[in-house]
């Protein structure tokens, strides 16, 4: 039947024509409920028929019309229960399914049709399979698109409760059986996707977006029919496989309508239950196959995956048969498969698709075989394939590829939580590579915040060589690093946490982690200057808790290996000394010192002394800033006085050249600081030559400290010369009550009275208030002890306040 | 008035994906329940006779879809329900968190005549899986808030609460009918619509 175009109407003039139709349909339905409250049959039907004449208007959009539609079917209701109420208290009105086809137009003798007519089967089930049938090929005589769906799904309606739902055993039962609902849906289906589909090539080219949008709107009524299908319980496993499945998609290949075949694979996937689909998978994913060049595969493809994937995660969680259903079928071999041929045979699927096929499969594969490691591994290398056939390589890191690529490569690692097993993953690393350097680079930091987040422990030198060299744009340069200048801020924040993942190396074999720490340090070692300074002091720090724990083990040859580990510590240091740094591998060098005394192998103090003199003479050639020198030269005093392993014979250069160089420094008040911290060297320090006890060589100390006196009377701001003065006598306090016999009271009393002498003469300013009060705790400090002296201390008698 | 008659009752049944609208639906009406997940598309309804206070009531259930994007037509089907019937899974605390949208949304497309006063009622399904998530109380004190809804625990699964939960469902909704069914009175002769034969407004030649 020609019909002509749909007219488009503006969206204000579709309120108005609404609210006609719904006035209209008000009316009559009043007329019509008052005629069926006074048995007035004719009449009722006369109102009713008016009143479905509105659903002949072509001025309504689709949910205009879907609402002008819902209204008038609600009121039919009424129509039918009451027709449902004469019938069964036995009036039977003869003919009227007759009489109903008078009315002169046939959109409302179809709806009247299909009210009567299902009066007729709920009364006498034996009319069921007749009607249905005579039903079904009646409304093809709309064929109008618009007003043809919504006749249909008013069948589909209002049968859902009668449909036969018994096996199909007796085929002859007027009743029906599944059988004939199957059919009905089917060619209600069918009928209904030729009017949805027609509505595309109907109508001016240039409002085909319109039209789209409208077909859109439409497509549950389509889909409706499949959902009816479902809810069929007769509709066993091999009904589906036979005919119902079978019967859909023959209709959705045959249809050539990509927006149809979109949206009806994705219906069948929705409607239909997990164990039907686990079953039909290989026809399914063949018809995906077929489909129209325009159709987005896949979506259906990774809908149905995903569908799955839950399904088995729901199973796992309820114990049922579900769980055995999918160890039956290789569901990832199959998508797997399947997966390749869309890939293969697809000819516009861009990139960005195809690896988001491969982050679905992913994902079944984590979700339904969480112990496969292979089928991860497999899927990398997949996309690995595609790449190299599409030559694809540096992928641009805002590309949509490039982000698909990402997520393909984060999912296992979220999964897993645990970076070995990404290790273990032999395409990854090469999978990696497709990225441009700043995808590589943003991938290695989220695999180390996983490892950190999960301490994962790295335990052998090989995994420790695989992750560090899966994180190698973090770890040195790339030649496809962008130029210009480095981002110092970055790379300190980057260089931090791979400092800390140093950390993780690590195996509780002493043995294997010196493996560990060699090849860390080898690979590391690459990072140039920038990256060494992080990344080389916690291997330091790793290898002298190595050999403490040599110490304690005690193995047959630990000496000898101590012995390597300090010399593999002195040359990473030598190392960061030549990448121009002084202050850092000073304190390594000094750490190591102390590391060395306390472990005490063979041949330690020939080692000892030489990670002090490294240290020396880092402070002496490369050590400018007069801060840092007298930072640096406290360091080495305060290491030099824990140390005891040395003899005579190098201990006292070392005390000496200390002492010398304090007051070789170039600020006096440095100087004497400097000074004042030597005199403890003599003191508390110890050797061999002491036995390994405090040297306390008295008069040494004092001649310390009496050059301090003097350096601080050298300076010409008194109020740092005073602050001087009372630091230094501190340190007499401290060695006083140490009892340095070289220290008496009368000392005491001449400092004292030398800082009360200036102090008045300071100008009052927050310093002053701190030096007033650093010495007025000094005295508090004496008068205590003035007063309640120890029982073996020393005694200040004669101590001046 | 005409207690003759039989009463047709409108119910929508709203919440979001997969916590049973269907099912308790296919339990009360058919008394029958799957394991089995097939999503609903659009909206379509079973109906069910009961008996409310000796009279006779025909309950028309709507079933609609959770997911949106399953409804591309609109919800006109909202308009003319006398109670709107609101489910969550007591074990999927968002479920618990949507209820105000679908009773928000409701509220705005079905446009009753008193909001305020229009029957709803909550369901908690799912009663028989473990672990709760939501508790009775804090469903409760969501019901109170909201004009002191009647709820109901139920599981589908073990038809559970389900008879009693409709029940309260019918009685709900047969008031909302009675009390709305005097303005429905006054309505007829105001408006005069004798011409019931006026020419098709569409202009269209169609003969259908």
């Amino acid at each position: 039947m020609p019909t002509t175009p749909p007219q488009i109407s503006p969206v204000e003039e579709q309120e108005k024509y609404l609210q006609d139709a719904l006035g209209v349909v008000k009316a009559q339905a009043f007329h019509m409920k008052r005629a069926l409250d006074k048995n007035k049959l004719m009449d009722a039907l006369k109102n009713a028929s008016a009143m479905l004449a509105e659903l002949r208007t072509s001025l309504l959009s689709p949910k205009s019309y879907y609402e002008l539609y819902m209204a008038i079917t609600d009121e039919l209701r009424h129509l039918e229960l009451y027709l449902l109420d004469e019938f069964q208290k036995g009036r039977k009105v003869t003919d009227l399914y007759e009489l109903v086809q008078y009315a002169g137009n046939i959109v409302p003798r179809l709806y009247l049709l299909i009210t009567v007519g299902l009066v007729y089967i709920k009364t006498n089930s034996a009319l069921r399979r007749d009607l249905l049938k005579d039903l079904v090929e009646m409304c093809r005589g709309v064929q109008h698109p618009l007003r043809g769906l919504f006749l249909r799904n008013y069948l589909l309606q209002c049968t859902r409760n009668v449909l036969p739902d018994s096996p199909d055993s007796d085929a002859d039962n007027p009743e029906g059986t599944v059988r004939d609902s199957i059919d009905f849906v089917l060619m209600n289906f069918a009928e209904m996707n030729k009017l949805w589909v027609r509505m595309q090539h109907q109508g001016h080219s240039r409002e085909r977006q319109h039209r789209e949008r409208e077909r859109e709107e439409l497509k549950i009524l389509v889909g409706t029919n499949l959902v009816r299908l479902s809810q069929l319980e007769s509709v066993t496993l091999e009904k589906y496989q036979k005919l119902v499945l079978p019967g859909i998609l023959e209709q959705v290949v045959s249809c050539r309508d990509a927006i149809a075949q979109e949206y009806l694979m994705e219906c069948i996937i929705q409607v239909f239950p997990d164990e039907f689909h686990i079953k039909t998978l290989n026809p399914f994913l063949k018809s995906c196959a077929e489909l129209e060049s325009g159709v987005n595969v896949k979506n259906i493809v990774i809908s149905l995956m995903e569908r799955l994937a839950l399904f088995s995660q729901r199973s796992d969680a309820l114990g049922n048969e579900g769980a055995t259903i999918l160890q039956q079928v290789q569901l990832f071999e199959v998508f797997s498969d399947q997966v390749a041929s869309i890939i293969a045979n697809r000819q516009y699927l861009p990139p960005e698709d195809m690896i988001a096929l491969q982050v679905a499969l992913v994902n079944l594969a984590l979700k339904c075989y969480p112990d496969r490691i292979d089928y991860i591994d497999k899927v990398m290398l997949n996309s690995v394939e595609v790449f190299q056939r599409l030559g694809l390589e540096h992928l641009e890191s805002n590309s949509l590829v490039a982000k698909e690529l990402q997520k393909l490569l984060k999912i296992p690692l979220d999964n897993y939580n645990n970076l070995l097993t990404i290790l273990k993953l032999k395409h990854y690393a090469g999978l990696m590579q497709h990225l441009d350097y700043a995808g590589r680079k943003s991938l290695s930091i989220y695999i180390l915040n996983n490892a950190l987040d999960n301490d994962t422990i790295v335990p052998t030198q090989e995994e420790t060589e695989q992750a560090l060299n899966l994180l190698s744009p973090l770890v040195n340069d790339k030649e496809e690093q962008p130029l210009g200048e480095l981002d110092l801020e970055e790379l300190a924040e980057e260089q931090c946490l791979l400092a800390r993942f140093i950390h993780q190396l690590k195996s509780d074999v002493a043995d294997d982690q010196y493996l560990i720490l060699t090849a860390a340090r080898k690979i590391l070692g690459g990072g140039g200057p920038q990256r060494i300074k992080y990344t080389f002091p916690p291997i330091l720090f790793q290898a002298y808790l190595l050999a403490y724990k040599y110490k304690e083990i005690k193995d047959e040859k630990w000496e000898k290996k101590c012995q390597k580990i300090f010399q593999f510590c002195h040359s990473a240091i030598t190392t960061l000394v030549k990448a121009e740094l002084a202050e850092l591998p000073l304190r390594l060098f000094l750490q190591g010192a102390l590391a060395i005394d306390q472990i005490g192998f063979e041949n330690h103090e020939t080692v000892a002394y030489e990670f002090m003199s490294q240290a020396f003479s880092l402070y002496e050639d490369e050590i400018s800033d007069s801060k840092a020198q007298l930072a640096a030269i406290t360091l080495i005093v305060g290491t030099l006085e824990q140390i005891s392993c040395f003899s005579e014979e190098n201990s006292d250069p070392l005390r000496t050249q200390c002492a010398l160089a304090a007051s070789k420094l170039l600020k006096k008040p440095d100087q004497c600081r400097g000074v004042a911290t030597c005199s403890h060297l003599f003191w508390s320090g110890k050797s061999l030559a002491s036995n390994r006890e405090e040297a306390h060589d008295g008069k040494r100390v004092v001649e310390c400290l009496k050059k301090g006196l003097r350096i601080a009377k050298q300076c010409m701001d008194v109020s740092v010369q005073v602050q001087l003065f009372v630091e230094l006598l501190n340190h007499y306090i401290y060695f006083f009550e140490k009892g340095n016999d070289q220290v008496s009271v009368q000392v005491l009393n001449q400092v004292i009275g030398k800082i009360k002498e200036e102090l008045p003469n300071l100008e009052s300013s927050d310093e002053t208030d701190q030096i007033t009060k650093h010495f007025n705790n000094t005295l508090e400090h004496l008068r205590a002890r003035l007063e309640t002296p120890d029982a073996d201390g020393v005694s200040y008698e004669g101590l001046e306040l | 008035m005409a207690s003759r008659k039989k009463v047709l009752l409108k119910v929508i049944i709203l919440g979001d994906s997969s916590v049973g609208k269907t099912s308790l639906m296919n339990q009360y009406v058919n008394r029958k329940f799957s394991n089995q997940y097939k999503a609903t598309i659009g909206a379509d309804f079973l109906t069910k006779e009961v008996t409310v206070d000796d009279r006779s009531v025909t309950m028309q259930i709507w079933d609609t879809a959770g997911q949106e994007r399953f409804q591309s037509l609109g919800v006109a089907f909202y308009r003319g329900a006398d109670c709107c019937v609101l489910v969550f899974d007591v074990t999927a605390p968002n479920t618990f968190k949507s209820l105000d949208s679908w009773r928000d949304e409701f509220l705005i497309q079905a446009s009753p005549r008193e909001p305020e006063n229009f029957p709803f009622v909550l369901l908690g399904n799912k009663v028989d899986l473990e672990p709760r998530a939501i508790s009775s109380k804090r469903a409760q004190q969501w019901c109170q808030m909201k004009n002191n809804i009647p709820y109901f625990e139920t599981s589908a699964k073990e038809g559970l609460n389900v008879e009693q939960a409709f029940l309260a469902i019918a009685k709900n909704a047969l008031a909302q009918q009675n009390s709305t069914v005097d303005l429905y009175n006054e309505f007829p002769d105001q408006i005069k619509l004798t011409n019931t034969n006026k020419p098709n407004s569409n202009g269209d030649s169609c003969a259908c």
